[in-house]
């Protein structure tokens, strides 16, 4: 029996091979799509899960609060991880993280290793970061020592062994002792680093006291909990362990920290701390698109199979004529479908194989290196595979085994009006859900568009930014660059718009006259910053040369710093006193509010200052004629200058824009998902209008004798299909501009979703379904009617 | 082996129920070989799908050997039919996707009857019928005559009792036709009973008698 169902099954494949075409590639297309995003949404799940003792290790963050506001550092002081395990019997060890650039020198080979890692010496027993060579417990206990990951290592000595040898570190040149090569760290990990610091190298060589400073955020700290402990009791009693420690203090300087637990499996995705890179909506956003794909591709099964019924009904008529019971039937239909989902399966398998490297690719990392590495995976896409073809081979075979033979064989047989109502529902339902997609498409590349194009208030244009590390040749550099013939100007700075900056303990005097107390962002800028970057004054005046206290004694404020503290016009917010890091003096001016992160966040309170040893990056404002001869004589200057560091700059806007690259892969991802899904879409919807033509092929040929032109039987075919087109759209409008309306909540400055998106987008949907239609309805409809008529 | 009493079979058509069937009482003993004549519409290919079990009457009572067919259950009915009738149709209805062989074999598979045994089975109704060459050849490849007879072969595989043929060679030449009635009454003089509905008084004349339907009644029988 099971051989006599095979043989038909694939004789049925053969003969209708556009019909099984079109199935075959819906459902492959459907299924490498589903697959690919499945490895991205269990790479994204598999964030630091790795770790054997993961389920024991929580990250420790802090929120401040201060008279002003709530501010959310990224760790907390510096004091909490070597106080816990004095007082909490619960911590069995900590680490904290710290990143930093790190100069690095061997001979003529220098890098600056951004993001190194500063780390207590626990770091390697509590993650599983496996050293190949060195003690995991000693490694990191030395001031200046160093662990490197085996990419780094054979960057600095090739194929000679790195133990015991010395590289020479920051811009002074102190010899680091390499005390460890580690495995790369995997990818889907948030710590990732090449190379690793003793933390001690800070607190007891850079920075004495360290350890004990309390008022000094920013420390990320990861405790291990003992086994069996939980991380509420923990929870209870670390306000009582700040009090003890820090009570003094916090009562002193109004700043009153709480220390919370992040599970470290959820930081990745659910921390609500700014350096948490992935997202938990876009998981969820992924796998709903991929059930999508796979309901529109089930779909096209489902209806493509119904709609052939008439066809197999013949067949389903002689089997009972004789003698095959309805279950049986039911079984061969089943057992079909199933076999195309098989042939599906094993064609996914290889375009997900060809396509992988590509979508590693768009999705910005390495999510996996390949479908065949893990064989669990392929016998759950296997199951996966096989539950499709039951469920979309169920219906079917539900419809097809319930014909009655007298009706078929009397070839009184014809589609009820009950199965057609179902598929018209289902093609209304694929292309809602591909409509649907289409507007969130649009809506979020107008979001990437308004935030590229938004005046940020202040001119990214033509900025080159040259890091100098804050080497102390930095001044010397900016002259001879100045004076350089494509440069219109010039300027030092601790931060530029886009990257980093301090945060700073800050008493300003508000409205009422006091001194109020405020944990403000800290930009460190030179005479020329504000013109250079052109960003506007509201009242004031920016810093000058010709003023002597601007150097230490004046402060400029944006204009959400003077709304904090309460001034009504930033005029009124002029010659206040303020103090900040040791320095006091005056407000000078107020500038007026312009974007230094990305568009997500709103602008927060700045303080901009002069302090000359806190410059670090050079920025030159270029003539936009000839800019690769500047690159190469500022280069030229650098090397000469600062011989001991390699040369690296930017380009402010591209540099400004590269926070928006998550956004752009997002965009990127759902566009091609919106597009597959509309493609298979217009599969079905191809073999549908083709099917429906085949059927009407006598009352076409009937209308053409009684004078119907060609363009009446394409109407008459058309319309059909484009009223379910234009019903879906009805259907995706609303849900997705719900949606839609909520993803964009998600940004501080955002786009309106305008009417202009919804139209273009329904008539995108029509359009390409006309196109889909009319292939199909124009043959049917210049065939030669003499020809169909006689065929009856 | 077949008895009727009052059969009828009617469709409502605007309210009113329009009689295909109409009062049909019948009996037909094993070993006859019946032909139904009448007009088009006169209601006999459906007393033959009532007969065959493919169809329900409205009213009426239908024993066939001794089972009350009426008030059987459809897993019981379907028992019966599979065992004891085989159907030939105008059209052919061979499956497109099989070969001849395995269109023949089809009912066997639905009787779980083992595969050698099967293979034998096929085999000889092939040897028999003469179509050993055509035995893997698919339905389209075959004339109209050959595939009534691979139709008749598919009929009879089962060992059916009782063969039910509706306008047998209605698609047929008349050289064709005539082979067709002649293995028919050969089949009967084997021993199979056998009830055909036909237009051609030349082929009515093959059967041992004749049941005239008009309008849904028995004009003249038995």
């Amino acid at each position: 029996m099971l051989k006599n169902y095979f043989k038909i099954a694939f004789r049925n494949l053969w003969r209708h091979r556009v019909f099984s075409f079109i199935n075959i590639m819906g459902l492959t297309v459907g299924m490498t799509a589903c697959l690919l995003i499945f490895l991205y949404v269990r790479f994204e799940l598999s964030y630091d899960t790795f770790h054997p003792k993961a389920d024991r290790i929580y990250r420790m963050v802090t929120d401040l609060k201060t008279p002003s506001e709530t501010i959310h550092p990224s760790g907390p002081a510096w004091a909490v991880g070597p106080h816990l395990q004095f007082d909490l019997p619960e911590v069995e060890a900590f680490t904290r993280v710290n990143y930093d650039n790190l100069l690095v020198r061997k001979g003529d080979i220098k890098f600056n290793e951004t993001g190194t890692i500063w780390a207590d010496s626990a770091f390697f027993s509590i993650f599983n970061f496996p050293l190949l060579k060195g003690d995991v417990r000693t490694a990191l206990v030395q001031p200046f020592s160093i662990v490197l990951s085996e990419t780094a290592a054979k960057k600095y000595f090739g194929k000679q062994d790195p133990m015991g040898q010395t590289l020479l570190v920051t811009g002074e040149g102190k010899p680091a002792l390499v005390t460890g090569v580690m495995k790369d760290m995997p990818e889907n990990t948030l710590i990732k680093s090449d190379v690793v610091m003793s933390i001690t190298t800070i607190t007891q060589k850079f920075w004495k006291g360290l350890d004990d400073e309390w008022g000094s955020y920013g420390a990320l700290t990861y405790v291990l909990l003992k086994p069996g402990t939980y991380a509420q009791t923990l929870q209870k009693k670390l306000p009582a362990f700040l009090e003890k420690w820090n009570g003094k203090e916090m009562r002193s300087s109004q700043m009153f920290p709480t220390l919370l637990l992040e599970p470290l499996k959820d930081v990745y995705l659910k921390s609500t701390r700014d350096d948490s890179k992935g997202n938990m909506m876009n998981v969820y956003v992924f796998s709903i698109i991929a059930l999508f794909i796979l309901v529109i591709a089930c779909i096209n099964f489902i209806n493509l199979t119904t709609a052939r019924a008439s066809e197999r009904a013949k067949e389903v008529g002689i089997r009972k004529v004789a003698g095959a019971v309805r279950s049986q039937l039911a079984r061969q239909f089943i057992g079909e479908s199933v076999i195309i989902c098989l042939i599906a399966f094993l064609l996914t398998l290889g375009f997900s194989s060809l396509l992988l490297s590509s979508f590693n690719q768009l999705a910005g990392k390495i999510i996996s290196t390949g479908i065949f590495s893990n064989i669990s995976l392929l016998f759950l896409l296997l199951g996966i595979a096989l539950i499709i073809g039951l469920l979309a081979g169920i219906y079917p075979a539900f419809i097809l085994s319930a014909f009655k033979p007298i009706m078929v064989l009397k070839g009184r047989f014809a589609t009820g009006a009950k199965g057609s109502i179902l598929r018209k529902s289902l093609v209304i339902t694929q292309f809602a859900i591909s409509t649907a997609l289409i507007i969130g498409t649009i809506i979020v590349y107008s979001q990437m568009k308004f935030m590229r194009s938004r005046d940020l208030g202040f001119n990214k244009d033509q900025v080159l930014v040259v890091e100098t590390n804050g080497d102390n040749k930095r001044e010397t550099l900016q002259k001879l660059v100045a004076n350089l013939p494509n440069v219109k100007s010039t300027t030092l700075s601790g931060s530029v718009p886009g990257g980093g900056h301090q945060g700073a303990y800050s008493q300003v005097e508000n409205a009422k006259g006091d001194l109020q107390i405020a944990n403000l962002d800290l930009y460190f800028v030179d005479f020329d910053y504000i013109p250079l970057y052109d960003i506007k004054m509201a009242a004031g005046r920016p810093f000058d040369r010709t003023y002597k206290t601007d150097s230490n004694n004046a402060m400029i404020l944006n204009e959400a710093a003077v709304k904090i503290l309460g001034y009504s016009s930033p005029a009124q917010a002029i010659g206040r006193r303020f103090k900040q890091w040791g320095h006091e003096g005056q407000i000078i001016g107020v500038i007026k509010d312009f974007n230094y992160h990305s568009l997500q966040s709103p602008i927060k309170p700045l303080t901009m200052r002069m302090e000359w040893d806190r410059f670090r990056l050079l920025s030159v404002k270029v003539n936009p004629t000839n800019v690769q001869t500047t690159i190469t004589a500022i280069e030229k200057l650098f090397r000469t200058t600062i011989p001991n560091r390699p040369f690296s700059y930017y380009f402010m806007d591209e540099f400004f824009d590269r926070q928006y690259r998550s956004e752009e892969r997002f965009g990127r991802l759902f566009l091609n998902f919106a597009a597959l899904a509309i493609f298979i879409s217009c599969l079905g919807l191809l073999g549908l209008a083709s099917y429906s033509t085949m059927q009407r092929t006598r009352e076409i040929g009937i209308r053409k004798v009684m004078g119907a032109s060609v363009s009446n039987i394409i109407n008459l075919l058309s319309k059909e299909f484009l009223k379910l087109v234009i019903i879906s759209f009805f259907i995706a409008a609303p849900v997705a501009w719900y949606f839609m309306n909520k993803w964009l909540l998600d940004f501080a400055y955002r786009t309106s979703i305008s009417w202009w998106i919804f139209a273009a987008a329904g008539t995108l949907a029509v359009l390409i379904a006309l196109l889909t239609i009319s292939l199909q309805a124009f043959k049917a409809a210049i065939a030669n009617p003499v020809k169909s008529l006689r065929t009856e | 082996m077949i008895e009727l009493k009052h059969i009828s079979k009617w469709y409502q058509v605007g309210g009113k129920p329009t009689f295909i069937l109409k009062d049909i009482n019948l009996t037909i003993k094993e070993g006859e070989f019946v032909s139904i004549m009448g007009p088009s519409g006169s209601g006999k290919s459906t007393l033959l799908h009532i007969l065959g079990m493919l169809d329900d009457a409205n009213e009426g009572e239908y024993h066939f050997m001794d089972q009350p067919v009426h008030s059987l259950k459809e897993k019981q009915r379907s028992q019966i039919y599979k065992q004891h009738v085989g159907f030939v149709f105008q059209a052919y209805h061979l499956i497109d996707e099989l070969t001849v062989y395995e269109n023949i074999e089809t009912p066997l598979i639905y009787q779980n009857v083992k595969t050698n045994e099967r293979k034998a089975m096929v085999a000889d109704m092939i040897d028999r019928f003469n179509i050993v060459g055509k035995k893997d050849l698919f339905p389209t490849q075959l004339s109209g005559g050959q595939q009534q007879l691979v139709g008749i072969a598919r009929a009879l595989i089962a060992k059916p009792k009782l063969l039910l043929a509706d306008e047998p060679t209605g698609n047929l030449n008349s050289k064709q036709g005539e082979e067709i009635m002649d293995l028919f009454k050969q089949l009967n003089k084997e021993g199979v009973t056998i009830i055909q509905v036909t237009h051609s008084e030349k082929n009515a004349g093959y059967g041992s008698h004749i049941i005239n339907l008009l309008d849904g009644r028995i004009e003249q029988g038995n």
